[in-house]
């Protein structure tokens, strides 16, 4: 593994930390105060620093340095996690991803944005918030491309002036600190021994001590007088005891913390103070000096040597080896290497250790896994069926085999698919800072509440909502909400709220967009649609069609393009985006309350149940997620309504009948609803149809293969797939049918205007 | 202590000196009972705590016989890591070290 692959998984981990930091920020400003929430942001800070540290990415180490240092103020209680330290935090939280980034891409980030944060957050640590905690405060724009070192001396230089210096200190920057943790370090006195059973279980007391050498400084003894001689000793016994005198300015919970995993295989004994005539007490081997504070160059400790140790080893080696706390006039670079060593050594230890397994695999390979399991799942309906042509009798161990390899693959197709199924999460995460953003820029104060990220959907779907997604946010907080004077006119609350929500539904990914601001201006929409042509001025349109509107190629209501929303990209892209996957796209308005946009998407994009079904003479299949119920329709049943319209009696209803073959074009005249079958349907603007179709064949699970890619987009046909017999069957596009036969042909354009 | 001229066995040490290897390492060392023993510990890149047991009662008792046993060299870690378990054994650390 070369160095570039270990930075590689440490940017994949960086990622998850930002995003655990995030969702733990929000949970904070959502009232949260589980002192485990914060801990989990600071480690989520910690970690990045440390990892950043171990690479050499300075600016990343002395913002997150700043960051963490303001968390610790909270995790201690020193500092309460107000909305206005959340809202700076979140920002940060912003600028530290945004940092991680162009690490790891190149470039750079604004100086201003950094060093303004930096300013905050420091003044907060200190106990004094800026005035205008929003206003970016740099007191004078700094030289330097980020914060350097100078920067993040700030908070060190006043420990002095009343603050209290905050754990962990230990890797901090520079010499000052040193003499601050020493001013406040107690002394306590561990008694450790360990049980057979702790090194059984694999633990080792070289790591935990060198955990504890963490926290501060030790002296160790080992009591060495229960070791047997050589040829009574069990190898695997556990014969040494340590008495350990611990200076930190750590408290004894983290002192028992670093016991935590051994305390049941082990005897500890924690107690402040130091106990001089334990350490007093004639020392077995008695002939050197077991008071003499021995600096342990962690680094030289690591159990795999990290690469990126070796530069900087030879620069801490020296400085280890005289102790750091009598020589106050370090010189910084040797302080600097310590607090370097310190940070990789972290880096190496996981904070959390019962994470579930995982492995990280290359997209391609699953792509690949699937796109075989397709072609399995293709193939293995074709033998089927010439098994099932060739054969008459139909009882033979031949049908058996099939029909198991048939739930062999459905379920190997399903566990597959599984491997792809992602929470919506990451993508809700990104859309929290995209509101922020925006919220910051139009000056409107929007709260971002998500419901349902957990909500899984297949990877390529995820990829490929984000951007509909972001722009629907953008457009929401722009035009939907209003500022928050005009807010507390209208007697609401001055803070937007923006309700981004997921779930399942019958087979598919809902995902609504809520936002409770003006709703749609329909007389504006409704002008500006005359203006630019869309409509004539007498059309006579439903709010529901006027709403709709919005979703035409190049409209846009905002007066001023705004540098958020306007950039000449409409809701008529987003519609098509979703479009593309498959997705359909509805709105509903309340002027005064706001208005609800609904992507409904399907889970995965390569496969689909389907109901195989004959109409004139092709085979078509129909999603059987749409489908409520087949039914046999009786003469008595059938009803005529207007010229061409039928209607059909199910139960005490009346339901629209749809001529399935007449619409599509298979046949010109209308098919005898007798000699079919009807399916009843439900479609996304709500309400049932039935579909009258010619017969059904059966219910299969069909491979998607795109039309588009292939072909192009055919209205009413939403895309293909392989028959067991290698014959293409289409797929239909339920709603697109179910709006043509309210009377508008079909036909590209009304795909676009129709089915929203 | 007695060095009888005779050049002394060198045990070479693996360089994982874990919970594993403390079995292994108590066997090697019992096999060289009796006669002098360099163990050469530069290779040691991680060590526990069970085979320093193993090696400090071996140091004991070769002590305890008159015969001559030392770790020399030793690698950075090995001498770290017995610094940090409050180890001071003669016989487990280079001289220069417990100055």
């Amino acid at each position: 593994m070369d160095m570039n692959e270990i930075k590689e998984i440490f940017f994949q981990e960086c990622e998850e930390q930002l995003a655990e930091l995030e969702s733990g920020l929000l949970r904070l400003n959502d009232g949260d105060t589980d002192p485990e929430t914060v801990n989990a942001v600071f480690r989520a800070v910690h970690s990045i620093k440390g990892g950043a540290g171990a690479f050499g990415l300075d600016d990343l180490v002395s913002f997150a340095h700043v960051f963490e240092t303001t968390l610790d103020c909270v995790r201690s209680n020193k500092l309460e996690a107000s909305p206005d330290l959340l809202k700076v935090m979140l920002r940060s939280a912003d600028v530290l991803a945004d940092l991680t980034a162009a690490s790891r891409d190149g470039g750079t980030v604004e100086a201003s944005r950094t060093s303004g944060l930096v300013a905050e957050l420091e003044a907060y640590a200190k106990g004094q918030p800026l005035p205008s905690a929003s206003a970016p405060a740099a007191p004078a724009p700094k030289p330097e491309a980020a914060p350097e070192a100078p920067v993040a001396e700030a908070p060190a230089a006043t420990d002095d002036s009343g603050f209290q210096p905050v754990p962990f200190s230990f890797d901090s920057i520079d010499g000052d600190d040193e003499l601050a943790i020493n001013a406040a370090a107690s002394v306590f006195t561990v008694r450790f021994k360990p049980r057979s059973d702790l090194y059984a279980k694999g633990n080792e007391a070289v790591l935990i001590l060198r955990e504890l050498a963490k926290l501060g400084d030790l002296q160790v003894r080992c009591e060495t007088d229960d070791l047997p001689s050589l040829d009574l000793l069990d190898p695997e016994g556990a014969y040494f005891s340590w008495l350990i005198r611990v200076e930190t300015e750590s408290d004894e919970e983290a002192i028992r913390q670093v016991f935590e995993f051994v305390e049941w295989d082990s005897t500890v004994e924690i107690t402040a103070g130091a106990d001089e005539e334990a350490f007093a007490a004639p020392d077995a081997m008695g002939e050197e000096q077991p008071m003499a504070a021995v600096p342990f160059d962690l680094s030289l400790l690591e159990d795999e040597p990290v690469v990126a140790t070796e530069t900087a080893a030879p620069e801490a080696a020296p400085a280890a080896q005289e102790p750091a706390q009598l020589a106050p006039a370090n010189m910084p670079l040797a302080a600097k290497a310590i607090a370097a060593e310190a940070e990789k050594k972290e880096a190496a230890v996981p904070a959390v250790p019962a994470a579930p397994q995982t492995i990280r695999v290359d997209l391609d390979r699953v792509d690949r896994l699937i796109n075989l399991v397709g072609e399995l799942v293709i193939n293995q309906a074709m033998l089927a069926q010439s098994v099932v042509e060739n054969e008459s009798g139909g009882s033979s161990a031949v049908n058996l085999g099939l029909e198991e390899l048939q739930q062999l693959t459905r379920e190997i197709q399903d566990s597959v698919m599984a491997i792809r199924a992602q929470p919506v999460k990451p993508v809700f995460q990104r859309m929290g800072r995209i509101v922020r953003e925006i919220a910051d820029m139009t000056g409107k104060s929007v709260k971002l509440v998500t419901e349902g990220e957990n909500t899984e959907v297949d990877k390529t779907v995820i990829d490929k909502i984000a951007e509909p997604l972001t722009h629907m946010i953008r457009n929401a907080v722009d035009h939907g909400l209003e500022g928050p004077e005009k807010r507390t006119e209208l007697g609401k609350n001055p803070e937007g709220i923006l309700k981004l929500s997921a779930k399942h539904r019958s087979g598919r990914i809902v995902i609504e967009i809520a936002d409770d601001g003006a709703g749609i201006n329909r007389e504006r929409v409704k002008a500006k649609a005359i203006e630019n042509g869309l409509i004539t001025p007498e059309s006579n349109l439903s709010d529901e069609d006027i709403d709709n509107l919005i979703f035409h190629p190049g409209f846009s209501t905002a007066d001023k393009i705004s540098d958020i929303s306007g950039r000449g990209v409409g809701m008529d892209v987003v519609k098509r985006s979703i479009q593309a996957l498959g997705g359909r796209i509805s709105i509903t308005s309340k002027p005064g309350k706001g208005s609800v946009f609904t992507m409904s998407l399907p889970l995965t994009l390569a496969v689909l149940d389907g109901m195989v079904v004959t109409v004139a003479d092709q085979t078509l299949v129909v999603p059987l997620t749409a489908i409520v119920e087949t039914l046999q329709p009786e003469k008595s049943d059938i009803h005529s309504f207007g010229p061409s319209q039928r209607l059909i009696a199910i139960r005490d209803t009346f339901c629209p009948l749809v001529d399935v073959g007449n619409i599509l074009n298979f046949r010109a005249d209308l098919a005898n609803p007798v000699d079919g079958v009807a399916l009843l349907v439900e479609s996304e603007g709500g309400g049932q149809r039935a579909l009258m179709v010619d017969a059904i064949q059966g219910q299969r699970q069909v491979v998607i293969k795109s039309l588009e890619a292939n072909y192009t987009n055919v209205p009413g046909i939403a895309a293909a797939t392989i028959l067991g017999d290698g014959r293409v069957a289409l797929i239909l596009d339920v709603d697109a049918v179910v709006t043509a036969s309210r009377g508008q042909p079909l036909s590209p354009d009304m795909m676009l205007a129709a089915t929203g | 202590m007695s060095t009888d001229g005779t050049s002394p066995k060198v045990l070479k040490l693996p360089e994982v000196l874990d919970l594993n290897a403390a079995s292994r390492l108590h066997e090697q060392v019992l096999a060289h009972k009796g006669e002098d023993i360099d163990l050469d510990a530069s290779e040691v890149s991680r060590v526990g705590a069970q085979c320093i047991q193993v090696l400090l009662a071996a140091a004991k008792s070769w002590r305890a016989e008159e015969q001559n046993f030392k770790v020399a060299p030793a690698s950075d870690v090995f001498v770290k890591t017995l610094q940090l378990l409050g180890i001071s054994d003669e016989a487990l650390l280079p001289k220069e070290i417990l100055k």
